[in-house]
């Protein structure tokens, strides 16, 4: 199988001087595609930096990022932009939805980014809520559902654009234990079904028995 | 506490400084407005006192018969007296007196003809020397006017001999050697003099039954007067206080002084004499600038009001955005087992020093934001300006806005949840309801100041509470959109319930800039139409002496325009003199009517030769009415003219070019009237001028019997007059022939004003009397009229002045009831004071004075004030409005680049996002600003006597200054709003994301 993902000595410092924090110290690995991959580690071990740096969120100080093909450290800000559009998407601990949006909403933004015509973006939002199993929670607001109800339609935005690589970072951080494994299956199961590669970051171990791989990271640097 | 106080400072230095900026500006509006009614108004009164004419400021003491010991000590006492009543300014006086009257002991008529003495101090100031010089103290001499000399005949040179005085205890004759001629000056008080500075009057009347020619005054050293022996039948001293340095206490001592002044007079000079009065216009002139100045510190403390609630609604703002970033150190510290008290306790220390360092901040820029706004028009022009001060009620007022930094916020669920909106609503429309009443009292200036701030608020609150349907509608319009960022930000702003927190203040802030502004027009255009209704033409000449023919020719050359002969005076109609002080007003303009008459001309040789019947001695003092070219009728009287069949020269009556004879009157006089004879003589007179069509005679009321078949003819080149006239019956009853060149007209048209026909109880159609000097002229109403242009507010009467002479003229009277020259079309108003003809006030001076005068200047002054406050407080609410908003979802913009957004998008989403937010308030704080320009100013613009305004006010909305305000404030706000999204944007980064995961 090749590799969607090749990260070749990073290292990402945050500060400057003897304040200095080194959050990534030579960091390489490859994931390949339509695998899921955990990434493990204590808090602090620079899981959350690595994802940003593989999402293009976060620009690395040394090394270099393939994501399918792209050389993510060589691209500009539209470049970027372009990137987690197309081809990466993110689920976030904290759901990250837009609170005025409604569920149905807050899944059809990536296919209103892509300018996807109204309605192949209805049917599309229409069939990842019935996936994620919301499918009667479309006109209901974040706060209007509970946590995990929240991160099954953070999963069903980030599948909307079909995107090539889906970075979550710890999205079971926020839930309890049976909301957490639900979700976690849910993620899973969208991977298989979607033929999306996956990279999570997790302490979870329910979540690292259901990966491909598991990469642990500690003190910035990949376990051997 | 302190050290939590300065930590969190120290965090939130940027929210905390703009609390601080917030919070100025307030206090510095408001002790700007302090200064603007104490300092300013102050200041205002003393440059008013300093400008005011001197006929305002004159005092002047009248005092009538006094005994011939007694005239040095009333004139000593009289001087004293009004030194008194002036005190503490100092002040010039200048002293006129008449004596009593003296035959002329020469001619065959001697004891028909009277004269008598004057003395005027400054005399070479109120007259002009035509020949001679003037008399020197201590030799007899004396000074004639022009119509004088030429009625007695005499030049420089000659000795007049003068009878002693026809009073008790006469001073003996004295004999009076003529050294000058002089002409009567405007403006001289000659008004005042026994003869009204006319030098010769046939039928002098001196309160016998029988008439005399007079001739005066003999104008004499007034020194030699005071000690000549001679009784003095009136004397007047008028005081003129030096007033260019003044305060508000020492003019309110003058004031009383001069009210105080009449009863210490009358105590002082006690039975020397018979009248005594003081009469100065000072009392009401100062009374008058002190409404003024109250109708205009309400206008300014309106502001202040409204600058006041503009602040607390940044406060309020401001207030809520720190409540909401401090939410969770709140929570922390509550957690921790920080009382209720202790948190309030921190919020007043630190709000305590917050006020603290806007009070010592607002004081000094009050002080220098004020000092500047008198170096700007129209405080400067006028003469307002002033250096930095600070004053006990300026620090009152800023401590005062500090102060609103511990109004409580409200609670989260805001006015439109609370009721409070529409609790609002009906105090403003009471409030309206209430300023509505024509009345300028106290409580009803009160509620004047309370109202435009009471009715922005109101109109922001109705507003506020149809923004939300609004923009949900919009949002389900853009959510048909394709793309994200369009609707994303509509969602955002109709959907978010912060989206709208600034929305009370962006509303209010624009609705008071733009109700500024158009506040400011609708006030200098009200003062425009007060000007323009209050001056009866472009310029109006109001004459100090009598006209004389040519004057309108040579006021029309001044001043480049059309000058026409008004009237602007008192009458009574019928019985009715007025209500309190005011008579009815009499308001005339000589039409463009086609001129009646014969063509006379310059310097025609006219003679009179007149025939009475039954051998009787008869004798005529022809009157002639001329018209000259202008419009204007002079009566010529001759000297009366024996009916003895020979030709009698008259004076030259025709001193210029154009003129026209339209009316000639012969008063009859017999050497001895019998009361009982009834025999008739019959009496032709001819006036040496062609006649022509149209000519009418009658015979002048009252006691028209005693001259009856009067008739008037063309005869051969002269214009033939005849009558029976009886010889008997009252001697002193007219017997006046009238002989004019035009029908009686009948009742004189009129219009009225609302008050007058209210007053009266007439309409459209009804007639009355009206009394123009002693003759009832009728008048017909033929409309009614809000008011009378010359005369706004006024129970007044306007007729056509040639229709109304006409009438005068047909009963009898021959002056022309001119009493100003309206000039339209003038285009050198200055060069009309050269021609020293009395009082000149034009449109435009008039307007400057209601506009840039002293007292009111401070009104647009403070407007323009409230509008770059009004903004700052705005923009300064604004920008902290999105800075907090934007800090609260700096993640959720991170998240949005998590999503693929680019920068541009995410910045034109939360642009677009504000933008839609801040369109329709600020269109609506247009709207609500016009509204109440509409329905508001008009409430707030008063009459410099506190009034309403005649006209009525106009609303007036320049276009063209609020388009340039609103694009200003759209600007403002978007470069403000671009500037803090474009910083946010460029923060929301990765390590947003990091934090929040």
């Amino acid at each position: 199988m090749t590799a969607l993902v090749s990260v070749r000595g990073v290292h990402r410092r945050f500060g400057s001087g003897p304040s200095t924090v080194h959050a990534l110290r030579g960091v390489s690995f490859d994931v390949e595609a339509g695998s899921m991959v955990a990434l493990v580690g204590r808090s602090g071990s620079g899981k959350t930096t690595l994802l940003n740096v593989v999402g293009g969120l976060d620009r690395p100080d040394e090394g270099s990022v393939v994501v399918d093909g792209d050389e993510v450290t060589g691209l500009g800000e539209d470049g970027l932009s372009r990137l987690r559009r197309e081809k990466v998407s993110y689920v976030f601990q904290t759901f990250g939805l837009i609170p005025v949006l409604s569920a149905a909403e807050n899944v059809g933004a990536p296919l209103r980014l892509a300018r996807t015509p109204a309605a192949d973006r209805e049917k599309r939002v229409a069939l990842l809520l019935e996936l994620v199993g919301l499918s009667g929670h479309a006109a209901q607001r974040p706060g209007e559902m509970s946590g995990g109800q929240q991160q099954r339609v953070a999963i069903a935005r980030a599948l909307a654009a079909s995107p090539r690589l889906l970075i979550a970072d710890e999205p079971t951080g926020q839930l309890d234990a049976e909301t957490g494994r639900s979700v976690m299956a849910l993620l899973r199961a969208v991977v298989e079904s979607e033929g999306v590669t996956a990279l999570v970051s997790t302490h979870d171990p329910v979540m690292m028995a259901l990966a491909d791989r598991v990469i642990r990271i500690s003190d910035g640097q990949v376990d051997a | 506490m302190r050290t939590l106080i300065l930590r969190r400072a120290r965090a939130q230095w940027p929210l905390l400084a703009a609390v601080l900026a917030v919070v100025t500006i307030g206090a510095t509006l408001l002790g700007v407005c302090a200064l603007l009614v104490t300092r300013t108004s102050d200041r205002a009164l003393e440059v008013a006192a300093s400008r005011a004419v001197p006929k305002d400021t004159a005092v002047t003491a009248y005092t009538v018969t006094i005994a011939r010991g007694d005239v040095a000590s009333v004139d000593a006492d009289t001087r004293s007296v009004l030194r008194e009543a002036v005190t503490p300014f100092g002040s010039t006086m200048a002293g006129r007196m008449s004596t009593e009257m003296r035959p002329i002991e020469a001619g065959p008529q001697a004891a028909r003809r009277l004269a008598y003495l004057s003395g005027v101090e400054n005399l070479p100031d109120r007259a002009t020397l035509v020949t001679g010089r003037w008399p020197r103290p201590g030799a007899g001499e004396a000074v004639l006017l022009e119509r004088t000399a030429r009625a007695l005949g005499v030049q420089p040179g000659a000795r007049v001999r003068l009878g002693k005085e026809l009073v008790r205890d006469p001073a003996p004759g004295l004999t009076v050697t003529v050294v000058g001629v002089a002409r009567a000056g405007a403006g001289g008080g000659w008004d005042r003099d026994p003869l009204e500075g006319a030098g010769y009057v046939p039928d002098y009347r001196d309160g016998s039954q029988l008439t005399a020619e007079a001739f005066g005054p003999f104008l004499m050293d007034y020194r030699d007067l005071l000690t000549g022996g001679s009784a003095v039948s009136r004397l007047e001293i008028t005081a003129q206080p030096d007033l260019s340095v003044s305060s508000p206490a020492t003019l309110d001592r003058l004031r009383l002084g001069v009210r105080d002044a009449d009863g210490r007079l009358s105590a002082v000079l006690g039975e020397r004499v018979q009248i005594e009065r003081i009469a100065s216009r000072l009392p009401s002139v100062l009374a008058a600038t002190a409404r003024q100045q109250r109708v205009t510190s309400s206008a300014v403390i309106a502001v202040a009001v409204l600058g006041a609630v503009l602040t607390a609604a940044a406060l309020r703002l401001a207030g809520r955005l720190t409540a909401d970033v401090r939410a969770a150190e709140s929570a922390l510290l509550s957690a921790a087992g920080t009382s209720r008290l202790q948190m309030a306790g921190l919020a007043g220390a630190e709000s305590a020093l917050l006020a603290l360092l806007a009070v010592a901040v607002a004081a000094p820029l009050s002080s220098l934001a004020h000092a500047a706004l008198t170096h700007l028009p129209p405080l400067t022009a006028a003469g307002l300006t002033a250096d930095p001060a600070v004053s006990g009620a300026q620090l009152l007022a800023v401590v005062a806005g500090a102060a609103l930094l511990f109004l409580p916020t409200p609670a989260r669920s805001g006015l439109a949840r609370s009721g409070a909106d529409l609790a609002l609503v009906v105090l403003a429309g009471g409030a309206w309801f209430s300023a509505r009443s024509e009345d300028a009292d106290a409580r009803l200036d009160l509620v004047r100041m309370l109202v435009p701030a009471l009715a922005l608020a109101a109109g922001c609150v109705i507003a506020l509470r149809l923004a939300p349907p609004v923009l949900r509608a919009a949002d389900r319009w853009t959510s048909r959109a394709r793309g994200l960022a369009l609707p994303l930000a509509m969602s955002e702003a109709a959907r978010r319930p912060r989206a709208i927190a600034a929305g009370l203040l962006v509303t209010l802030g624009c609705a008071a800039a733009t109700f500024a502004v158009a506040f400011d027009a609708t006030w200098h255009r009200s003062q425009l139409d007060q000007a323009n209704l209050a001056i009866g033409s472009d310029l109006v000449l109001t004459l100090g002496a009598p006209a004389s023919a040519g004057q309108g020719d040579e006021v029309a050359r001044a001043t480049g325009g059309r000058a026409r002969p008004a009237a602007d005076r008192g009458v009574s109609i019928g019985q009715w003199l007025g209500a309190g002080d005011n008579p009815p007003r009499l308001v005339a303009v000589r039409g463009p009517a086609e001129a009646p008459g014969v063509p006379v001309t310059k310097n025609a040789a006219l003679t009179v030769t007149g025939r009475a019947t039954g051998g009787h001695q008869l004798s005529a003092t022809p009157q002639l009415v001329l018209e000259d070219a202008a419009g204007l009728r002079t009566a010529c009287t001759a000297p009366a003219v024996p009916l003895d069949g020979r030709p009698h020269r008259l004076p030259e009556c025709v001193p210029v070019d154009g003129m026209r004879l339209v009316a000639v009157m012969l008063p009859v006089v017999a050497e001895g009237f019998d009361y009982d004879s009834d025999r008739t003589s019959r009496i032709t007179v001819d006036l040496s001028v062609p006649g022509g069509d149209g000519w009418a005679a009658t015979s002048a009321e009252p006691y028209s019997g005693q001259l009856t078949a009067p008739a008037v003819t063309a005869y051969g080149s002269s214009l033939r007059m005849t009558a029976d006239v009886a010889l008997g019956g009252p001697p002193d009853a007219a017997r006046r022939l009238v002989a004019t060149a035009f029908a009686d007209p009948g009742p004189v048209p009129a219009t009225v004003s609302e008050l007058l026909a209210r007053q009266l109880s007439v309409g459209p159609g009804d007639q009355v009397q009206m009394m123009a000097g002693l003759t009832a002229v009728p008048i017909r109403i033929e409309r009614i009229v809000t008011t009378v242009p010359a005369a706004p507010g006024a129970a007044a009467i306007s007729t056509d002045l040639d229709t109304l002479s006409r009438a005068l003229l047909v009963r009898g009277e021959p002056q022309f009831p001119i009493d100003a020259w309206w000039v339209t079309g003038a285009t050198d108003a200055s060069a009309t004071a050269g021609l020293h003809l009395g009082d000149i006030r034009t449109r435009t001076g008039e307007a400057a004075r209601l506009t840039t005068g002293p007292v009111p200047a401070a009104l647009p002054g403070s407007l323009r004030l409230l509008v770059p406050a009004a903004l700052l407080l705005l923009l300064a609410g604004l920008i902290l409005h999105v800075t907090c908003d934007l800090q609260a979802r700096a993640v959720e913009v991170a998240r949005l680049r998590g999503l693929g957004m680019t920068r541009r998008e995410i910045r034109t989403t939360l642009l677009g996002q504000h933008t839609i937010v801040l369109l329709p308030l600020l269109v609506a704080g247009a709207a609500v600003g016009a509204a109440a320009t509409w329905l508001v100013s008009p409430l707030l613009v008063r009459s410099e006597t506190g009034g309403v305004p005649v006209p009525t006010v106009a609303p007036v909305w320049p276009w063209a200054a609020e388009s340039v305000l609103l694009a200003l404030l759209l600007a403002a706000a978007s470069l403000a709003v671009a500037s803090v999204v474009v910083v946010q944007s460029r923060r929301a980064d990765a390590a947003h994301l990091r934090v929040a995961s």
